[in-house]
């Protein structure tokens, strides 16, 4: 298996060659079954008897691009390339463009069409090919010439388009800002003329334009071209997005009154909370003029709400309108009392808290309230007022949700008002436990045991994930200090068990299994938590957005093998990825959808330079450390390590992006509000960044110089990791770090053994101690762990222990290979570590199966906590299952993760 | 509140609380970008208030002559936001379009029989069973293998109403396809 697995990218395309000559029949006939050593074979027969055979040179250039020879296909396809006349044949030109496309050397595509072109001059075919292939590969200014010559030549319209979106491409591109205005205003002379012609038809095409004009704020253009007459304008009109945009560029341009009947008229139509959006700013703005347009809206809102399935957003309108005055000064005329704009959210809750959308639409106002309280030093008494609103409410709710034969809607009501708690709580920085335990018991039981729950409600899983999100909070504000992890370990392992049982009663709600697997990591519990997460069905995109939440955390608890797995989806996924967007960027412009060609664009930059494909790959390289064979294998694994694509620099790190999706997990507060975000909270490690990306980087090159005896490059380079090492801080977890350190000492024994200095002696062992030292406690001895040192590190010191051990012999191997007098030393000694390491995790073995089961009954289950008397006294009494699901969950878990070290360590001999 | 916009492909980066649902599929990314580079106006997400997504159709016209019509590829909410008439919202945005932009004759979708709660909804909206399709969804582990209803509502170019005239037997999912 290649160790670099980047290499292993998807085909880009799929091979449709037409022979054109009965002489490659055969040749086209092996590729056509992917059987490239056999097309190979018959390339060299023909070549042997016709060595300018330019057909079979171009197959062969190809079948070589596909089989990773790069260096020898670019050769071989240039001297075809160049060979005059070659590409009067179609088969040598179509076997020549694929090898490049193959090859992802879009310049020389190009190239091979401009000198196909000098035999077929004036060709739409290759142009279109010149067009695409510049498209694909952000050359602007190849696809403007491209666009160009068709227009010129074929005179349609869909090619002037090109022309207009190559230039805006161009634009957005272009450094320089003289060239960038130069182009935009061709675009914009373009367009303009294409509209005055009748040649923008469509709002694909208007939305082109629109773009143009924006690029350089003209924003009275942009009102012109979407005020239109004619066919297009009835197509503007049922196109919500235009209309909104329109709306907004009103506002822009300070005709606010304009805004407001646009708005209204777009309202009439159909409910849109963007229009609505806009319509209050719109007339926040006329409110210096008088009270007119104030009373009109208010009189429009009342008229909408009074419309069948349009309360909802008319009133939230009537909140928002309020709070903009509010903010803007003008207390009246709707603002009559003190806390009115409370009250108008107050009002609101009360009309639609049966709703589960009724908190997500409020959040952000009770926020906004708050903190331009705050703002004016009245955050108590915002704080307060809220308080007392929900006080009665919630009592009333809870009694209606918990009577006999409850509604749907009482039930609803009572969660919604109680995530107004939370987050009012969070808002008065509410840091005492206890509160935030409050009323857990009548939640849980309402969550979990009532014949509601028994129904399946929604409303009893949303109230027990709210459960455990408090005591998930009151467990980390009460035990903050390390001294204190064995009551937060035990803490949070009783929300495991509510959200065991959780999962138990309804199977569907995935927020509740997303809780538990970033739990049962924290407990450093992969098995479980991995098991949870392929219930999720996680695929495609979602290995960019969700991986994150399991990725990595295999190969840091023991389980190399199973995590690796998951990477391979991973670098599969996006390495089709690689291979279709650009595809579809293609497919945008042949169907003249201009409007995706920006999203396209960013989506694929955001795809290619994303923190997760980097994570990924770096763990799918970790993981590919495991896989043992022979000491050839090994050698040879580490020699195909790509030492210099993986290479990053500040700059390539900046240009990352994080497309984690991290809002998924529920949260009852703003993902800004990071003391109070879960989310962060809940990360036992930190999420793999910069630093991360680095050191996970240099060791895979680290163990390639050695292999390969680069003496000079392995010395900068683990320079260099010393460097980031220093520097990483807290932005890379503990172990982490010390399997970097441990990877220095490694590297570092390795170039005393080669120059036979003195300190070689020394260095191996000093690697030797840290090895031992992070290989769990001798069991003889103690035949005791403490179950905290278990959930927090143990595992995960052991897991490095094996790592390191795993590099170390790659190291012994490479030394006996290079006929370094120092290998039988380090053989010697890893043979002794060896010994010891099965001795140490054999012991680590017998207290997981069966001593860490009693430890958890007596440290965790039976804990006397009073911040969660009432969850324990749920949960014996309950809920007795979940709590044997969870011990077995995280035994099992342990378990799993010790018998795979121990499996590696018996292997690595 | 809800905002009804074009979906675009940077959705995707967060259309978890939607897809995380165990009855909704996620697709591989071409198949979005396909639908988005094909029929970017029948591709609609609804976004709410605090900006995260609470559902989103795929749609798509295709056919030839009488039978040019709008079909509904996917139809999924967040399990938080429904109840909410989104689902409706979204199906209004595909027939205005099928019918003004595109000059279709109708409308079609294929819906589980056993899913009642989306059969209600369609009938409410004035779908009616045109046929039945043998075996059209696949058993995936999750869900079962099933027949598939095929829904109608004609559109106003129908005068006639000679598209949604119910076919009696059920057919083959071959039958299904569109030229």
């Amino acid at each position: 298996m290649a160790l670099y697995v980047y290499a292993q990218t998807q085909n880009p395309t799929t091979l449709t060659l037409a022979t054109g000559s009965l002489s490659l029949a055969n040749h086209v006939e092996a590729i056509g079954q992917g059987d490239m050593r056999r097309g190979q074979t018959e390339c060299d027969k023909l070549l042997r008897k016709h060595s300018t055979h330019q057909g079979a040179l171009a197959l062969k250039a190809y079948i070589l691009a596909k089989l990773g020879n790069a260096e020898e296909a670019t050769t071989l396809g240039q001297q075809v390339l160049h060979t005059p006349g070659a590409l009067k044949s179609s088969h040598v030109l179509q076997g020549l463009w694929l090898t490049f496309r193959v090859l992802r050397l879009p310049e020389l595509e190009i190239a091979v069409y401009n000198t196909a072109l000098v035999h077929t001059p004036n060709s739409e075919q290759l142009y279109c090919k010149i067009f695409m292939a510049a498209a694909r590969s952000k050359l602007y200014k190849d696809q403007h010439a491209a666009a160009v010559a068709l227009n010129k030549l074929f005179k349609q319209d869909k090619y002037l388009w090109w022309v207009v979106t190559s230039l805006l491409m161009q634009a957005k591109s272009a450094q320089d800002s003289s060239v960038r205005q130069l182009q935009l205003t061709l675009a914009e002379r373009m367009a303009e003329k294409a509209l005055s012609e009748g040649r923008l038809t469509n709002t694909e095409e208007l939305r082109i334009y629109l773009e143009v004009l924006e690029l350089q704020d003209n924003h009275a253009a942009m009102i012109a071209a979407l005020s239109t007459s004619g066919p297009l304008a009835e197509k503007i009109a049922n196109d919500p997005d235009l209309i909104t945009q329109w709306i907004g560029l009103l506002i822009k341009t300070g005709d606010c009154k304009q805004a407001c009947t646009v708005a209204v008229a777009a309202l009439e139509a159909r409910d849109n909370w963007a229009d609505y959006k806009l319509y209050v700013e719109a007339t926040v703005a006329q409110a210096s003029e008088g009270e007119g347009p104030v009373q009109a809206a208010c009189a429009n809102f009342d008229k909408w709400a009074a419309q069948r399935g349009r309360e909802r957003g008319a009133k939230l309108a009537g909140v928002e309108l309020t709070i903009r005055l509010h903010d803007a000064g003008y207390a009246k005329p709707v603002d009559e009392g003190a806390d009115a704009v409370g009250e108008r959210i107050w009002s609101y809750v009360d009309q639609f808290m049966t709703k589960a959308i009724c908190y997500s639409d409020v959040m952000q106002h009770f926020v906004t309230h708050v903190k331009s309280a705050t703002a004016s030093g009245q955050t108590s008494g915002a704080i307060d007022f809220h308080a007392k609103q929900l006080e009665q409410r919630l009592h009333n709710a809870r009694a209606a949700a918990t009577a006999t034969k409850c509604s749907e809607d009482a039930a609803q009501s009572w969660v919604s008002l109680e995530r107004i708690r939370y987050l009012i709580q969070a808002l008065s920085d509410d840091v005492d436990p206890q509160r935030w335990v409050a009323d857990i018991g009548a939640m849980l039981s309402f969550g979990l045991d009532s014949d509601e729950a028994e129904q399946k409600l929604a409303a009893c899983s949303d109230m027990t994930l709210i459960a455990c999100q408090r005591l998930i909070l009151a467990a980390f504000l009460a035990y903050p200090e390390p001294e204190q992890r064995g009551l937060l370990f035990a803490s949070l392992f009783k929300v495991v068990c509510v959200l065991e049982a959780g999962i138990k009663m309804n199977d569907d709600r995935f927020l509740l299994k997303l809780y538990a697997i970033r739990l049962y990591l924290y407990l450093s519990c992969y098995d479980r938590a991995r098991a949870l997460y392929d219930t999720l069905n996680i695929k495609n995109i979602q290995f960019d957005t969700l991986g994150y939440l399991i990725n990595g955390h295999g190969m840091s608890l023991g389980c190399f093998s199973t995590d690796l797995e998951l990477c391979y989806d991973g670098v599969s996924f996006y390495d089709r990825s690689d291979a279709r967007i650009p595809q579809e960027l293609e497919s945008a412009y042949g169907n003249g959808t201009y409007s995706n060609i920006t999203d396209f664009t960013t989506f694929r930059d955001n795809l290619t330079h994303s923190v997760q494909r980097e994570c990924t790959h770096r763990c799918a390289l970790r993981g590919e450390a495991f896989d043992h064979g022979t000491s050839k294998d090994i050698l040879e694994q580490w020699k195909e390590a790509d030492a210099i694509s993986i290479e990053h620099t500040d700059e390539t790190i900046a240009a990352l992006h994080d497309n984690r999706d991290i809002g998924v997990m529920g949260l009852q507060t703003p993902v800004d509000m990071a003391k109070w975000n879960l989310e962060i909270m809940t990360r036992q490690i930190p999420l793999p960044g910069s630093a991360w990306i680095k050191i996970f980087s240099m060791v895979p090159q680290i163990m390639h110089y050695i292999v390969c005896s680069e003496i000079e490059l392995l010395e900068a380079k683990i320079g260099d990791l010393l460097v980031v090492i220093e520097e990483a801080g807290q932005s890379v977890s503990s172990h982490d770090l010390l399997l970097a350190r441990g990877v220095h000492q490694v590297a570092t024994l390795y170039l005393r053994a080669q120059s036979g200095d003195e300190g070689f002696d020394s260095e191996l062992s000093a690697l030797t101690e840290m090895i031992i030292g992070a290989l769990p406690p001798d069991m003889s001895a103690s035949n005791s762990l403490d179950l905290c040192d278990v959930a927090l590190s143990t595992i995960r010191t052991a897991s490095v222990a094996t790592e390191l051990f795993t590099l170390a012999l790659s190291v012994k191997h490479a030394l006996s290979a290079q006929r370094s007098p120092s290998a039988n030393a380090v053989t010697l000694e890893l043979s002794q570590i060896r010994k010891t390491a099965l001795k140490l995790v054999g012991g680590l073995r017998t207290w997981t199966e069966k001593p860490a089961r009693e430890s958890i009954d007596a440290l965790w289950v039976n804990a006397e906590d009073p911040l969660l008397a009432s969850a324990t006294t749920f949960l014996l009494s309950r809920r007795k299952s979940a709590v044997t699901l969870a011990t077995k969950g995280c035994v099992g878990s342990w378990l799993k993760s010790v018998n795979n070290m121990a499996a590696h360590w018996k292997k690595c001999t | 509140m809800s905002t009804f916009r074009r979906f675009r492909a940077m959705d995707m980066f967060r259309f978890n609380n939607i897809n995380l649902d165990r009855y909704t599929e996620t697709y591989d990314l071409s198949f979005y970008l396909t639908y988005l580079s094909s029929w970017p106006d029948l591709y609609i997400v609804a976004e709410s208030a605090d900006r995260s997504l609470m559902g989103y159709l795929m749609g798509k016209v295709e056919g030839k002559k009488e039978l040019w019509h709008g079909h509904v590829t996917a139809l999924t909410v967040a399990p938080e936001c429904r109840r909410l008439g989104l689902g409706r919202g979204l199906m209004d945005v595909l027939e205005v379009a099928s019918e003004k932009t595109y000059d279709c004759y109708f409308v079609d979708l294929f819906v589980r029989p056993s899913n009642v709660v989306a059969i209600q909804m369609y009938e409410n909206l004035g779908y009616t069973l045109y046929r039945q399709v043998i075996d059209y969804y696949m058993g995936d582990g999750v869900m079962p293998t099933e027949y598939a209803n095929d829904m109608r509502k004609a559109l106003a170019r129908d005068v006639d109403k000679k598209s949604i005239v119910p076919v009696k037997h059920p057919v083959s999912v071959e039958d299904t396809f569109f030229a």
